[in-house]
């Protein structure tokens, strides 16, 4: 009975390398692939469209996209889904600017008080999935009218005194100037890329969020708390949602209605381009930004274009089927 | 694999083989589940290939599976006629009629006690084997493949079965069965195959026992099943369970001594899946008392049971759907149990994790060539299974509760597995045993339980404890 | 076991106590719908005393009709164990087409409605190859196609306009009567006779379990195309329905049916698992819906605070339905 837990040594050091490479994180590359590809097809349409400046605003956008699809990474990773990130982020951009009233002085409460927001919000989905078998597509949906309800009613349509205040000028800051030349925003995108990748790649929890999302049984006989993994999961969806909100708002100054209902379609598209399986188990964070990239910059290329509303979101809808079907096709039964 | 066999009409022909030596798989392609890599089918003189299972239906072929198919949601009287409906006039189902037609169906057959419009939830194991085989009926086959069908039946059921499976002989049919039962197999069938790691190796019209497990599993019995040592006395128990109860556990009581081999046997669905879930903490438990090393506890969800300090462990019955994370690397299935001992402070320590690695593969013998990518997925059922148990040895449980582990794994892996058993207890473990094949219970266990409706109905022991013992104390009726 | 003949009929439990315990998801939603329906009238004449007249009914049902069938559609797919998102899309390119095309007279109606409902089974049609054959999931095709179907619809009617002709708003969405009732009557046959036939029941089966479904010899992929044909002509008969009762044409009006028909196939009690459930439950909770929005109308809550209400009673409807589900014994 042979038995070989090393590797051989006699064979070729390109060809150990190569099986690093599992079907999974030759997806990543995929999805950077086709990040790339769109500039690509971007700048050959339009000149210019590859330049710098364009791909620092095209990232910059992308990395809005990026947090949300962050916490969405997380849940769809278990097999779940969060419906409820449109008026969480809207709920927390409100949040913010009616406490902060855009003065630097009540900035890091407003900060605090909203993402603590974020995480109550995803309390209360995980709990209700984990611990009251609601299905996640309710859950979520629910709360994402709870949240949309909260908002317009406490803020009066965003009609109260506050409402059209401004986000402080310490989070404006964060999100809109440079450091060094690189925008602050791409900063913090970077650091959560690093810090998710890490969770996922090199820690305990995040081989039992892998565990779960493969086998939620087997998990379970491995000793595994399937319900707190999940409820601290959505909690950081939630969180991200927040953030998303905060950083939004900060980009565009003001709180408006709506604005987070493009980002249940798009985090979710980022985080499957990105080669995140939706049944769950199988994916990178470090997919889901090229997804995002690959999204926003594909909806860059699209309005370059002058391609009426309609065109658009045809063109939109069929690239995703095609990216998809590239490489987002589930395996055949084992 | 080379595999190849004929059986005539008016005939009734049994496979015989160990686990995993390719029955179930043989079944399959016959029926038109599976593919064939290679080979020729013939049935009636022609050759044929079956795309589908329609195919084979087409032909006069009916199966009842050894992994039941009824539909969970679908009422006993919807399963039973599941594309085959009585169809009215208009050509619509006629849904009315369908309970009517199952008690038809039923008195017929000369089945009793199931109710048409119950959900398979509600019925025995025993009742469910008993609806898939009267569904292979109706389609009045003319080859009738019968997989494992007496697993979960009970005598009086298995006297109604081989009544049926001569009456079809008499019409002419053919009956195809697998069983691991000898007495069923000798009594039954006209010629036996056996099969053995997935080919074919004899096939004769009579054999004995002795004989068919030489020709199974390519030794003596002698030395299939290596030297089962004595229990050391006085020391603690292990494990003593006291009027344990649960969903399907009605008042267990029993003691596991260290460095014991206790075997938990009895028909299939008889509860005894639920003891091994209850005691590990994955089904509720609602009476009784734990002792584990003398004190008692409260074991509520896996990872109690798992963290005691005698630590228990369970390998549940099907390795894909309970056990592995098939898309996970081997790294990542052995060391799933033990995640707090391989990281500082949530972090992982490859070199850590690498070493617990390589000492489980070498120990075990598993197949792999680098564990820390290879996915579960690809590697043999044997090496899977090596690797379920391995998480359990590196977990350094001292109670391992061992369900039916020997299933779909090749010859060479069992007998692996066998020597690994009683390298455990001469450490000084204990084992909880169940097992389909009651040969292997009865040359591995130092006593064996046998449960019938959730309690213990018998207990044998040392030289009482073999085989025929076994299998006459699982099938008999409970006293009036 | 006996032989033959001696064996009486065995029944574990009488026929209505089977019926109760494996329908109470549907009982629960007509329950739901009741007390929906007497809490309306009781807050009606609370406001304005007086009871619920033919007006007020006949609004209820026109309003509640599209998402009927966009809710019917959508059970199917779901008891396959899918989803349909593209319903959103579908519902807007039909109401586009509706009243940028249909003129009086029986013949552009007529033609005009069988041409809505296969530009519907077209729609269905390639959710159904990309999910059967694509082997893409349900929830991503769907997600990408309600993109495409959204946009044709824009292409069809870039502004809010068009018109339906008045005669067509009579027979679909009736401003003098509830004679809509009997669409949903003809939805109560047509499930009937769904339940009875094999496509049907290969439904059901490949929801439960799809491996012995086509283990028993049932075409999976020919069957979920055929589910998600049904879903798109059934959500292009809700876009007929939209534009008689709004008598004009928005191609952004069906987005919202999105969200709402997954709610009315939740209430309806139809497990997102597949396999078991009724759509005469999600018609059910079709007009659950309708009456929720009347009902916190006529109990002056402030509008602004509604989908605060709609999703909290999403949440409680699904947790009462677990309840009774665990209380009369059935798993999940």
């Amino acid at each position: 009975m042979t038995s070989g837990a090393e590797s051989i040594t006699a064979e070729p050091r390109w060809r150990q390398l190569l099986a690093y490479l599992t079907p999974d994180r030759r997806r990543v590359f995929y999805a950077f692939g086709a990040a790339i590809l769109v500039f690509v097809v971007g700048e050959l349409l339009h000149p210019g469209f590859a330049s710098a400046e364009s791909v620092k605003a095209i990232l910059v956008i992308a990395s809005f996209v990026g947090f949300v699809a962050a916490g969405q990474t997380f849940v769809i990773l278990i097999g779940g889904i969060d419906l409820s990130v449109p008026w969480v982020l809207n709920a927390a951009a409100i949040l913010l600017v009616t406490t902060s009233l855009g003065r630097d002085g009540r900035a890091a409460q407003a900060v605090l008080l909203t993402l603590a927001l974020g995480l109550a919000t995803g309390l209360l989905n995980g709990v209700g999935i984990a611990y009251f078998a609601v299905p996640a597509v309710v859950m979520t949906l629910g709360m994402n009218g709870i949240m949309e309800g909260l908002s317009l009613g406490l803020s009066k349509g965003l009609t109260c005194s506050s409402c059209a205040s401004y986000a402080p000028p310490a989070v404006q800051d964060v999100v809109r100037t440079d450091v060094a030349g690189v925008p602050a925003d791409l900063l913090l995108w970077l650091g959560i890329t690093i810090m998710i990748t890490f969770l996922l790649s090199a820690t305990t929890f995040g081989r039992r969020i892998y565990a779960i999302g493969n086998n939620e049984t087997a998990s379970f006989l491995a000793g595994i708390s399937v319900r707190v993994v999940t409820v601290a999961l959505y909690m950081l969806s939630g969180l991200f949602a927040a953030l998303a909100g905060i950083v939004l708002v900060g980009y565009g100054g003001q709180a408006t209605l709506g604005m987070g209902d493009p980002y249940l379609f798009q985090s979710i598209a980022a985080c499957v381009i990105g080669g995140i399986s939706i049944l769950g188990g199988r994916g990178h964070y470090l997919g889901t930004v090229a997804g995002s990239i690959t999204l926003v910059a594909l909806v860059s290329v699209l309005l370059a274009e002058n391609m009426p509303d309609w065109g658009r979101s045809v063109v939109y809808g069929v690239s995703i089927l095609f990216i998809l079907l590239l490489y987002g096709r589930e395996r055949r039964q084992l | 694999m080379d595999a190849s066999f004929s059986a005539d009409f008016g005939e009734v022909h049994a496979l015989v083989g160990e686990n995993g030596a390719g029955k179930s798989t043989m079944i399959k392609i016959l029926s038109g589940v599976l593919r064939p890599d290679a080979g020729t089918l013939e049935v009636r003189g022609s050759p044929v290939t079956f795309r589908n299972p329609h195919d084979a239906r087409a032909l006069g072929v009916g199966t009842v599976f050894q992994e039941l198919t009824l539909m969970p949601w679908m009422t006993v009287a919807e399963n039973l006629f599941l594309r085959n409906e009585p169809q009215g006039r208009t050509g619509l189902i006629q849904r009315r009629r369908l309970a009517a037609r199952a008690d038809e169906v039923f008195g017929r057959l000369g089945i009793e006690g199931i109710d048409p419009y119950e959900l398979p939830a509600g019925l025995s194991l025993a009742h469910r084997q008993v609806i898939e085989i009267a569904r292979a009926l109706l389609g009045d086959p003319d080859i009738l493949f019968l997989d494992e069908p007496t697993s979960a039946l009970a005598e009086q059921e298995v006297d109604w079965l081989f009544a049926l499976v001569r009456s079809l002989r008499e019409h002419g049919k053919c009956v195809i069965f697998t069983s691991h039962r000898w007495g069923e197999v000798a009594n039954l069938a006209d010629r036996i195959t056996v099969f053995r790691n997935g080919e074919h190796v004899a096939t004769r019209d009579r054999l004995t026992e002795g004989e068919a497990v030489t020709l199974m599993t390519g030794r003596t019995i002698d030395r299939m099943y290596p030297e089962r040592q004595p229990v050391a006395d006085g020391l603690p128990a292990a494990l003593e369970v006291r009027d344990l109860r649960g969903e399907r556990v009605q008042g267990v009581s029993f003691t596991l001594r260290r460095g014991e081999i206790l075997g938990v046997g009895g028909l299939a669905g008889q509860g005894q899946r639920d003891l091994f879930m209850t005691l590990f903490g994955a089904h509720r438990q609602t009476g009784g008392e734990l002792l584990i090393d003398g004190k008692a506890q409260r074991i509520r969800k896996p990872s109690d049971a798992i963290r005691q300090r005698m630590g228990i462990a369970l390998v549940p019955e099907d390795r894909k759907t309970e056990g592995l994370m098939l898309p996970m690397s081997v790294r990542d299935n052995l060391t799933l149990a033990v995640l707090g001992r391989v990281a500082f402070y949530g972090v992982l320590k490859p070199r850590t994790e690498q070493a617990y690695v390589r000492r489980a593969v070498q120990r075990l013998h598993v197949q792999t060539t680098r564990p820390s990518v290879q996915e579960v997925a690809t590697l043999s059922g044997g090496n899977q299974q090596k690797v379920l148990i391995g998480r359990w040895l590196i977990a350094q449980s001292d109670v391992l509760l061992l369900f039916d582990i020997t299933r779909g794994v090749d010859v060479g892996t069992k007998h692996d597995i066998y020597e690994l058993m009683m390298e455990l207890v001469a450490e000084g473990k204990s084992l909880l045993f169940y097992s389909s094949e009651t040969e292997e219970m009865a040359r591995l266990c130092h006593r064996v339980l046998v449960m019938r409706e959730g309690r213990i109905a018998a207990e044998l022991a040392g030289e009482a404890a073999d085989a025929e013992a076994i299998v006459a104390a699982s099938l008999r009726e409970h006293a009036a | 076991m006996t032989t033959a003949a001696e064996t009486r009929p065995y029944r574990s439990r009488s026929r209505l106590q089977h019926f109760m315990i494996q329908s109470a998801p549907l009982l629960l939603a007509l329950i739901i719908l009741a007390g929906m329906g007497v809490l309306y009238v009781v807050l009606f004449y609370r406001q304005l005393s007086r009871f619920p007249g033919n007006f007020e009914w006949t609004s209820v049902v026109n309003t509640s009709m599209p998402l009927v069938f966009a809710g019917v559609g959508q059970s199917i797919v779901v008891l396959t164990r899918g989803l349909d998102l593209s319903v959103g899309g579908m519902i807007d390119l039909a109401n586009g087409l509706a009243a940028t095309h249909m003129h009086s007279g029986a013949g552009s109606m007529l033609g005009w409605s069988l041409l809505v409902l296969l530009v519907g089974a077209a729609g269905g049609a390639i959710n159904g190859v990309l999910v059967a054959y694509g082997r893409l999931q349900p929830i991503l095709v769907t997600l990408a196609t309600l993109s495409i179907y959204q946009g044709l619809a824009i292409k069809v009617l870039p502004e809010p306009g068009g018109a339906v002709p008045i005669e067509y708003t009579k027979i679909l969405a009736n401003p003098n009567g509830p004679t809509s009732l009997v669409f949903v009557g003809f939805i109560a046959v047509v499930w009937f006779v769904f339940r009875r036939t094999r496509l049907g029941v290969d439904v059901y089966a490949i929801g439960n379990d799809e491996e012995a479904a086509r283990a028993h010899g049932v075409r999976v992929r020919t069957i979920k195309i055929a589910a998600y044909v049904l879903s798109g002509m059934f959500a292009a008969a809700a876009g007929l329905f939209l534009a008689a009762t709004t008598t004009s044409g928005d191609a952004t009006s069906g987005d919202v049916f999105v969200l709402t028909s997954i709610a009315a196939v939740v209430l309806g009690g139809i497990s997102f698992f597949g396999g078991r459930g009724n759509a005469v439950g999600t018609v059910a909770g079709a007009f659950v819906l309708t009456l929720l929005i009347n009902v916190l109308f006529f109990a002056n809550i402030d509008p602004l605070y509604q989908s605060f209400f709609q999703g909290l009673f999403l949440i409680v409807a699904v947790l009462l339905g677990t309840l009774i589900r665990r209380l009369v014994g059935l798993r999940g």
